[in-house]
C-alpha cells in the first residue's frame, strides 16, 4: 500500500500534465467556446472588405445586411428605445421585419412568455452587420446571466457594456461591424444607457442615435428632446424620430419597433407599419408638406 | 508512516486530506486576528507579535491589508503566505475595476480568495496557504457592512463576528455573549478591543485596529487611541471586579450576623 | 510549477506588468474572458496615422504651485458629435492626472489600463507614485506598445504634483512614445494657436487665477479660428491638494476680428 501511495505521490508527478493541462483541470469554470477559423490570409479586414465592400466592388460576393435607425433616450421615467426595421444588402431590401431590439440577459424570460407586466432585464439595439449584433448580443446575454446567477444580483448597465466594449475592442481591425446602445435600469445606477461601436468605444449619454439614418433622427429627437418628457411624450417623440429617418433613409423602413424601459423591467409598445402612422401623421397634423400629389 | 499525509492530493482512507489540516493547523499558531461588524461599520483587530529590540516597528509589514480602496483584510497564520495571497487578490480586484468598471463586491472578492486557497488543495507539487483571512468592506452604493473568513481549504463564510488564529475558540465565544446587532462605532471598536484582550496579555502596544465606514478609506486606529480604550475597558473591568468584592463581602457580613441574630 | 493569475470566477487572465510578462493588449485579449484563444493575434488593425484626430483640444499649463489640464468635451465619430460631455481625463492616483485623445476605443483602453496599475501600485507599496514616475512608465508602455502588432493610438497630456517637493509637473506625451516635461503643452491644431499664445503669456510663476486667465485666452483663439466646434473644454486643476474640476465659462461668445 505504501508504495502504491509514494507512486502517486511524487513531488514531481506533475510533470506528466503541461501548465496548461494543470489550468484546463483546475480551472473551475470551462472556457467559453470562442475559437473561430480564420480565413488563411495575411490581412482579415482587407480580405472581408473585398469580399463584402459594394461600393467599390458592386459585384462582390457577400452583401452583408446593413443600414439601419435606431435610437435611445433617458428621460425622467426611464429610457425610450425605438428602431425601424429594414436589413438591406447593397441595393437589396433584405427583410422588412427585423427586430432590431435584443433583450439581453435572462433570456428564458423575454422571448418566450407572452405578458404584459415588464420584462426585467437589459435591452439592446442593433446597427452594422446584422450577424455581428446578433451573435455578440447573444454571447453578452449569456455572460450577464451567468453574473446574475454567480453573484445573485442583476448586472449593471456599465459593467455589461463594458464587457461587450472589451470585447469589440479586441476583435478591433478585424472588421466587425457594430454599433450598439445598452440601455437598462437597475436599483444601483438608475435609468443608464450606454454606446458602444466596434471601434472599441463606449460611452455613456443621454441620448443617441445610430445607423445610416441616424442624422434624420437626431434633428427630430434633438429639437424636442429634454429630459423632463412625460412617458406619452417621449413614446411619441421616439416614434416620430424614427419615422422621420425612415422616411428620408433609403435604408430604414418597414415597421417601428418601439420600447420603454421602466425600473421594473422593459415593456413593449409595438411593432408597427410605418405606412398608416406616416399617412396619419401628414393628413392629421400637416406635417411632410412635401408629400403630395400637385404639380 | 501512512504516506497519506506525503502528497497533498491524495485522501486518506477515512477522507481527509492530511496537508490542509495541517495548514489548519498553522493557522491556530497565528496570531489572532478579530472582526466585528456595528450598525454602519466594520472593524479589524489584530494582536501585533512584540517587537524585538532593534526591530524598526515603523515599517514592519501590518496584519491588515488593503485589497482595493473599499476592501481589506486581516489574516492568521503564515505571513510570507500571506502576502502572496493578498497580492493575487489586489491584481484581481483591479482587473475587476478595469473589466466591468465598478469595484468589486466585498463577497466577490472573498470568494476570489477562497477559490485560489482551495486551487492549492487540489494540485500536484504545492502546498496550501497556511493562513485564514476575514476580508471586510462595503459593496458600492451599499452602507451595509460585510464581513467574511476564509480558511485553507477554500471555504468561506460571512459572520456577524469572528475571530481567527491563536486562542480564536476563547475570543469568539466572548464575541457571541456580547455581541449585539445595531452598535455603533464606538461601542463595535470597544468590543473588538474587548475581545482581544481575552488573549492579549500585553495590552494597547500589541494591539491594532483599523475601521472601515461607508464611502470612506480604511482608518488604523492610532496607537494612543487604542491606550485610551485599553486604558477605560481595564478601569471598567477592575470596578466591576471591585463590584463583584464587596457583594461578596456584604454577603459574607450577611453570614456572619445570622448566627448573630439566632 | 506555475499558478496563473486567474481565478476562474470571471474577470480572470488580467496582467499587469508588474505581475505578468505579457504584452499590454492581453488586457484587451484577457477582458472578455476567453480563455487562451489561440491564433487571435492582431494583426489587421489600420495604420496609426489615418485615425489621428486632430480637432480633438487638449492643453495644458503648469503654474507655481498648480497644473491645469484641459481636454475638449466633444466625442466625434464621423459627421456626428455622439456626446457633448465626455471626460477625455483620467486620474492616476491622488496628484496625477492624464488627458488623452487619439483613436477612438485605444484612449480609454489605454488610460484606464495606466490607471489600473497606478492604482495597483501604490496598494502594493502603500505610497503614491510621482509624476515623473508615472510619466516615464507610461512612455515605457507606448513605446512597448508601438513596437508591437497594434500599437496605441493615443496623445497625452500628464499633470501632477510630486508629493515630497510639492512642485508641479506636466508631461507631454504623443503616440510615438516621445516624453517631454514642459511648463505648457497642446496636442492637436490646438497646439497651432496656443502654443504661441502661451509662449508669450506664460511664466512658471502665475498663480491659479492666472494660469485660468491665460487658458480664456486660449480658448477664445480656438473659439475664433477653430472650424469644428469640440464642445467647450473640461478643466481640472492639480494641487497639492489634490485634483478638482473647475467650472469654465464655455458659453462665452467669441467675436472674429
Amino acid at each position: 500500500m505504501d508504495k502504491l501511495v509514494a507512486q502517486y505521490s511524487r513531488p514531481h508527478q506533475n510533470e506528466m500534465y503541461s501548465e496548461q493541462e494543470q489550468q484546463d483541470l483546475t480551472a473551475s469554470v470551462p472556457p467559453l467556446s470562442l475559437k473561430f477559423s480564420l480565413p488563411p490570409v495575411d490581412n482579415h479586414s482587407a480580405f472581408l472588405r473585398a469580399m463584402t465592400d459594394d461600393h467599390s466592388n458592386p459585384s462582390c460576393p457577400i452583401k452583408l445586411a446593413h443600414g439601419t435607425t435606431t435610437l435611445a433616450f433617458r428621460f425622467q421615467g426611464g429610457i425610450i428605445v425605438c428602431t425601424d426595421s429594414r436589413a438591406t444588402a447593397g441595393n437589396w431590401i433584405a427583410s422588412q421585419t427585423v427586430k432590431k431590439v435584443i433583450p439581453v440577459s435572462r433570456l428564458s424570460r423575454g422571448e418566450d412568455k407572452k405578458t404584459d407586466k415588464p420584462t426585467p432585464g437589459l435591452l439592446g439595439t442593433m446597427a452594422g452587420g446584422a450577424a455581428d449584433c446578433q451573435y455578440w448580443l447573444r454571447y453578452l446575454s449569456q455572460q450577464c446571466t451567468l453574473h446574475e446567477i454567480r453573484h445573485k444580483r442583476r448586472i449593471t448597465v456599465a459593467a455589461a457594456s463594458k464587457i461587450l466594449a472589451n470585447l469589440t475592442y479586441a476583435y478591433k481591425g478585424y472588421g466587425l461591424s457594430m454599433g450598439t446602445m445598452l440601455a437598462g435600469m437597475t436599483p444601483q445606477e438608475g435609468p443608464a444607457l450606454y454606446y458602444i461601436d466596434s471601434d472599441g468605444t463606449r460611452l455613456p449619454g443621454n441620448l443617441f442615435c445610430v445607423g445610416s439614418g441616424q442624422t434624420f433622427a437626431y434633428g427630430v429627437l434633438d429639437a424636442e428632446y429634454k429630459y423632463d418628457l412625460t412617458e406619452e411624450e417621449a413614446l411619441n417623440l421616439g416614434r416620430r424620430a424614427i419615422l422621420a429617418a425612415m422616411h428620408r433613409d433609403a435604408y430604414s423602413g418597414g415597421f417601428i419597433n418601439l420600447y420603454h424601459v421602466k425600473e421594473e423591467g422593459w415593456v413593449h409598445h409595438g411593432f408597427d407599419d410605418m405606412n398608416p402612422i406616416f399617412w396619419k401623421t401628414k393628413l392629421e397634423k400637416g406635417e411632410f408638406s412635401n408629400v403630395t400629389s400637385a404639380l | 508512516m501512512s504516506g497519506y499525509d506525503r502528497a497533498l492530493s491524495v485522501f486518506s482512507p477515512d477522507g481527509h486530506v492530511f496537508q490542509v489540516e495541517y495548514a489548519m493547523e498553522a493557522v491556530k499558531r497565528g496570531t489572532c486576528a478579530v472582526g466585528v461588524k456595528g450598525k454602519d461599520i466594520v472593524v479589524l483587530g489584530c494582536e501585533k507579535r512584540s517587537a524585538l529590540k532593534l526591530q524598526d516597528t515603523r515599517i514592519t509589514p501590518s496584519k491588515i491589508a488593503l485589497v482595493d480602496d473599499h476592501a481589506c483584510l486581516a489574516f492568521a497564520g503564515l505571513n510570507a503566505d500571506a502576502r502572496i495571497l493578498i497580492d493575487k487578490a489586489r491584481l484581481e480586484a483591479q482587473s475587476h475595476r478595469l473589466t466591468v468598471e465598478d469595484p468589486s463586491s466585498i463577497e466577490y472578492i472573498t470568494k476570489y480568495i477562497a477559490s485560489v486557497q482551495q486551487r492549492y488543495t487540489q494540485s500536484g507539487g504545492v502546498r496550501p496557504f497556511g493562513i485564514s483571512t476575514l476580508v471586510v468592506g462595503f459593496d458600492k452604493n451599499d452602507s451595509t457592512p460585510r464581513l467574511y473568513q476564509t480558511e485553507p481549504s477554500g471555504i468561506y463564510s460571512a459572520w456577524k463576528a469572528n475571530a481567527i488564529g491563536r486562542s480564536s475558540k476563547t475570543v469568539r465565544e466572548f464575541l457571541e455573549r456580547n455581541h449585539q446587532d445595531d452598535m455603533d462605532r464606538e461601542q463595535t471598536i470597544q468590543l473588538t478591543i474587548k475581545s482581544l484582550l481575552e488573549v492579549v496579555q500585553t495590552g494597547a502596544k500589541n494591539i491594532e485596529v483599523a475601521i472601515m465606514a461607508p464611502g470612506k478609506s480604511l482608518e488604523m486606529l492610532p496607537d494612543d487611541q487604542i491606550e485610551s480604550y485599553v486604558k477605560s475597558i481595564e478601569t471598567e473591568k477592575q470596578e466591576e471586579a471591585a463590584k463583584k468584592k464587596t457583594r461578596t463581602g456584604t454577603a459574607t457580613a450577611a453570614i456572619l450576623t445570622r448566627p448573630g441574630g439566632e | 510549477m506555475a499558478f496563473s493569475e486567474d481565478s476562474g470566477c470571471g474577470y480572470q487572465n488580467f496582467n499587469f506588468f508588474l505581475a505578468e510578462k505579457k504584452s499590454a493588449k492581453a488586457v484587451a485579449d484577457s477582458a472578455c474572458s476567453w480563455p487562451g484563444a489561440p491564433g487571435v493575434k492582431l494583426t489587421a488593425r489600420r495604420s496609426s496615422l489615418d485615425h489621428y484626430f486632430p480637432s480633438e483640444v487638449l492643453l495644458g499649463i503648469a503654474g507655481k504651485d498648480f497644473v491645469i489640464l484641459a481636454a475638449s468635451k466633444a466625442a466625434m465619430r464621423g459627421p456626428t458629435v455622439l456626446k457633448a460631455e465626455d471626460d477625455k481625463t483620467r486620474q492616476l492616483n491622488k496628484n496625477t492626472v492624464m488627458a488623452f485623445s487619439g483613436e477612438s476605443g485605444d484612449t480609454v483602453q489605454f488610460a484606464e489600463y495606466i490607471q489600473a496599475n497606478a492604482a495597483l501600485y501604490s496598494m502594493r507599496n502603500d505610497t503614491e507614485l510621482s509624476p515623473a514616475a508615472v510619466a516615464n512608465f507610461v512612455r515605457g508602455e507606448l513605446a512597448r506598445s508601438l513596437r508591437s502588432r497594434s500599437p496605441y493610438t493615443v496623445n497625452l497630456l500628464l499633470g501632477g504634483i510630486d508629493p515630497v517637493s510639492e512642485k508641479p509637473h506636466l508631461y507631454w506625451i504623443d503616440y510615438l512614445a516621445s516624453l517631454a516635461p514642459l511648463p505648457y503643452a497642446a496636442h492637436g491644431y490646438a497646439q497651432y494657436y496656443c502654443l504661441s499664445i502661451l509662449d508669450k503669456h506664460h511664466n512658471p510663476n502665475i498663480s491659479l487665477e492666472e494660469g485660468l486667465k491665460l487658458l480664456g485666452l486660449c480658448t477664445d483663439e480656438l473659439k475664433r479660428r477653430l472650424p469644428i466646434d469640440y464642445k467647450g473644454v473640461l478643466v481640472k486643476v492639480i494641487t497639492k491638494d489634490g485634483v478638482q474640476e473647475i467650472p469654465f465659462d464655455n458659453d462665452k461668445i467669441v467675436r472674429s476680428a
